[in-house]
């Protein structure tokens, strides 16, 4: 076990407690918390500095709210209902259809105007927060994800994870929904993680419960060698994340959708430690050498430019 | 930069919380271990004499907060004749008697109880004295003297290796002139004598006469003893070896005059003295130094407040041991629990109910409450009355396992109601909410980590040393703080960590 713990420390596997005090206490302002915890101001941050996000299509704020969603949702047959405040994907609720007065999930099953309700419900008490406070439901655009992602996963939606460290973009993975993962891109539920090369935009390995793994646990396809289409815009979006939020330990959570491209779908200031596995590399080794690149980049750009150099052969 | 800020933190907190114990320790002999006892001793001096119808006035040497010992009480039994404690120079301090008129057999009396100090060992006394004058000793003594002194300066290297020399040389050689030394002083002028030839070489000395506290005695005198000043400090020396030091838990009563007892108008004086050990628990006798010291160590002392306050400090001061075991739990070991003092409270349950029972019970309670939460996801209740719901079930089903244990006689069962009920209720919703969102994988295993970390917490927090600790040491409490300071610094992995990346230390 001392065997492993030093192979470990020796390969710069970045821990929980090291993350936590070195970095996110470090590196991430409690005040500006408040950003990247509330999805609804997230997005309203990132339309006003121009980042691409999915249509928000309307907020419920309190129970009276409520009996108006029926009207709301009767001009889209397509659209998510998400807490603004959820975490690790929970309170989540894609609908993809319509089937008569039923709303379609995309496993098929269809749910009434009522169960909806009580699903936004659900949201505005609280259940699915940080903390349990009250919160908002927010109805927004269904991403369409783009078909690169069709052989390699269940339903759902995936999406990016970048891990953006003082602005630069520092190591990244896809985050593939399983049977399992009931269709959310969360590792913690089952999801798949592939590792991406930050300079070419390629996938590598897999991470499955914590596990490498070659392949898709549903479809046996093999996880590596695709290559995620607009990948410089995908890096450039993520490194201006860190003017939008002043997070220096950031991760930055992205969907590709087939017709708008890239869109910003969530930040995190607490990211998980899963990428590591991913990419079978240690995030402290990344982060030790943009840490000691004397006068980083003040562009998005050029820090872009920068990991691409810094994480060329590494 | 911050982590050694937080040492230096961690550090003082450490420093203060252990100086304070140690000073509680040392000072006034609280014992680390309960179950130790004290050996306080009851010392009585009688005085006894014939009075001759006369004015008498009797007086007593009376130890003077002697070397080693803390003098818990004194006290005086002398009807009828009036007492003044003298304490005029160091090292002199006497009781004084005195009557108008005193016939036929009396006895005066003084009791002591003192109390070793164990590590006192210091010789604090006063300023050096001058060098004594060289005696002049009547031949043929004189030669002997001399030539004994001249050799025995020869063969030492400092005061103390002399007076040993010395000693052991007038004692056991068979020199002439030794022999003849020996001759002129009987036993009991022998000490005397040595103080007089340790002024041949102008080296101070003085006897000093007290009680080996070792057995239990009556009917004892005081034991001479010989103290050499070495420049610095006196030091003691057996009259009859040589030997340094002093006997073990020598009570010093007095110093110098070996007549204690310097009275007028009386006759058939005689002094005797009575030992007794009487064995006491260690805190009481730190309590009664305390009230003659006055060091204010004791002022953070729990004994003082109403017991039903201190059985509650008792436990709550148990608490933060418990939250520490959390601490390491989560931290380097990496054990998932709920919520953060969840299991501390849950330890403090089986505390009350014991483990066995506390962990069926706590088993119990859950799954039957977790079987009624998941009906009630059906019901699809807004997340207050919900939670309220899953209480008053909980408070139902305590009630219902007290009732039927009752009917059953299982007297464990009654104490269910010791348990947090609103940590169960919490702990049932969390895990149900865990186990839709996560999985019963993850659930069970958060709800073991619990379990775990809360057995953990109770051995810490039951653990009767470690109570007895706490209670009397509460200062403790900033070394469990300084240990919290040193955690939260501690960036290395968690041991659950070594097998979540198992796979990134092979190649």
């Amino acid at each position: 076990m001392i065997g492993t713990w030093l192979a470990l420390r020796s390969r710069g596997i970045l821990g929980l407690n090291a993350r936590n005090r070195a970095y996110v206490m470090r590196r991430n302002p409690r005040r500006r918390y408040p950003l990247v915890d509330d999805k609804l101001k997230t997005k309203r941050l990132a339309i006003e500095a121009g980042i691409s996000v999915p249509e928000l299509y309307g907020v419920m704020e309190t129970e009276h709210d409520l009996a108006s969603l029926g009207q709301l949702l009767s001009s889209y047959s397509e659209f998510v209902i998400k807490p603004a405040r959820g975490s690790g994907g929970s309170g989540v609720l894609v609908i993809d259809g319509r089937r008569k007065d039923l709303f379609v999930k995309p496993d098929g099953r269809g749910l009434p105007l009522s169960e909806i309700v009580y699903h936004a419900s659900n949201i505005l008490s609280g259940i699915y927060s940080l903390g349990g406070v009250t919160d908002n439901a927010m109805i927004e655009y269904r991403v369409r994800v783009d078909p690169i992602f069709n052989p390699v996963s269940y339903q759902g939606v995936p999406d990016i994870r970048l891990l953006v460290y003082r602005g630069v973009p520092t190591m990244g993975m896809v985050r593939l929904p399983t049977r399992q993962s009931d269709g959310k891109a969360n590792l913690h539920q089952g999801a798949v993680g592939v590792g991406i090369e930050i300079s070419s935009g390629m996938t590598t390995k897999g991470v499955w419960h914590n596990r490498t793994v070659a392949e898709h646990p549903d479809f046996g396809v093999p996880l590596a060698g695709l290559q995620i289409p607009t990948w410089p815009r995908l890096l450039e979006l993520g490194a201006r994340c860190f003017e939008l939020t002043g997070l220096g330990y950031l991760g930055v959570d992205i969907v590709l959708d087939r017709t708008h491209g890239p869109l910003l779908l969530e930040l995190n200031a607490r990211p998980g430690l899963g990428i590591q596995i991913a990419n079978h590399r240690g995030l402290k080794t990344r982060l030790d050498a943009i840490d000691r690149v004397p006068n980083l980049p003040s562009t998005p750009a050029d820090r872009v430019q920068l990991a691409v150099e810094l994480f060329r052969n590494s | 930069m911050r982590v050694s800020v937080v040492f230096i933190w961690a550090f003082m907190f450490a420093a203060l919380g252990l100086g304070l114990v140690y000073l509680k320790v040392t000072r006034l002999g609280i014992p680390l271990d309960p179950s130790v006892e004290a050996a306080v001793w009851d010392v009585e001096a009688r005085v006894g004499f014939d009075g001759r119808n006369l004015p008498v006035k009797v007086k007593l040497a009376l130890p003077d907060s002697p070397r080693g010992f803390a003098v818990l009480d004194e006290d005086f039994v002398s009807r009828g004749y009036g007492l003044a404690i003298g304490n005029g120079t160091p090292n002199a301090r006497r009781a004084v008697w005195t009557i108008r008129r005193a016939s036929g057999a009396q006895a005066l009396y003084y009791h002591v109880k003192v109390y070793p100090k164990r590590g006192d060992a210091a010789i604090i006394d006063g300023a050096a004295p001058t060098f004594p004058e060289v005696p002049e000793y009547q031949e043929p003594l004189a030669s002997a003297i001399n030539a004994v002194l001249k050799q025995a300066r020869e063969e030492s290297a400092d005061v103390v290796t002399f007076t040993s020399l010395l000693i052991t040389t007038l004692t056991n050689s068979d020199d002439e002139n030794v022999k003849l030394i020996r001759k002129s002083a009987t036993a009991e002028e022998w000490p005397n004598l040595l103080t007089t030839i340790l002024a041949g070489a102008r080296i101070p000395s003085r006897i000093v006469y007290g009680l080996p506290l070792d057995i239990e005695f009556v009917d004892r005198s005081l034991s001479p003893w010989l103290e050499v000043h070495n420049g610095e400090h006196w030091q003691g020396f057996n009259p009859d070896t040589g030997e340094e030091g002093y006997p073990e838990s020598f009570l010093i009563w007095s110093y110098g005059s070996p007549d204690i007892t310097d009275t007028r108008g009386v006759q058939h004086v005689h002094v005797t003295f009575a030992a007794a050990r009487n064995p006491q628990t260690q805190l009481s006798v730190a309590k009664q130094v305390e009230s003659k010291l006055n060091t204010g160590l004791l002022a953070l002392s729990l004994s003082e407040l109403p017991v039903s306050t201190q059985n509650v400090y008792r436990v709550l001061l148990m608490v933060p041991l418990g939250a520490l075991v959390i601490v390491v739990m989560r931290m380097v070991v990496g054990v998932p629990t709920f919520g953060t003092f969840m299991p501390v409270l849950v330890a403090l349950a089986f505390r009350e109910t014991r483990l066995a029972a506390g962990v069926v019970l706590f088993l119990l309670v859950v799954s039957a409450g977790l079987m009624i939460r998941s009906a009630l996801t059906h019901l699809r209740l807004l997340l207050l009355p919900r939670l309220t719901s899953v209480l008053v079930i909980v408070i139902g089903l305590m009630l219902a396992i007290s009732l039927l244990s009752n009917e059953l006689g299982i007297e464990q069962g009654l104490s269910i109601a010791l348990f947090p009920m609103v940590i169960l209720t919490m702990t049932i919703e969390r895990m149900s909410i865990v186990w839709e969102e996560r999985g019963p994988t993850t659930a069970i295993k958060e709800f073991i980590g619990s379990l775990v970390v809360a057995i953990g917490a109770y051995f810490a927090m039951t653990e009767e040393h470690l109570v007895y600790l706490m209670f009397v040491f509460p200062e403790l409490l900033l070394v469990v703080l300084s240990f919290c300071l040193m955690f939260g610094a501690y960036t290395g992995y968690r041991l659950s960590e070594i097998f979540r990346f198992k796979d990134l230390a092979k190649d």
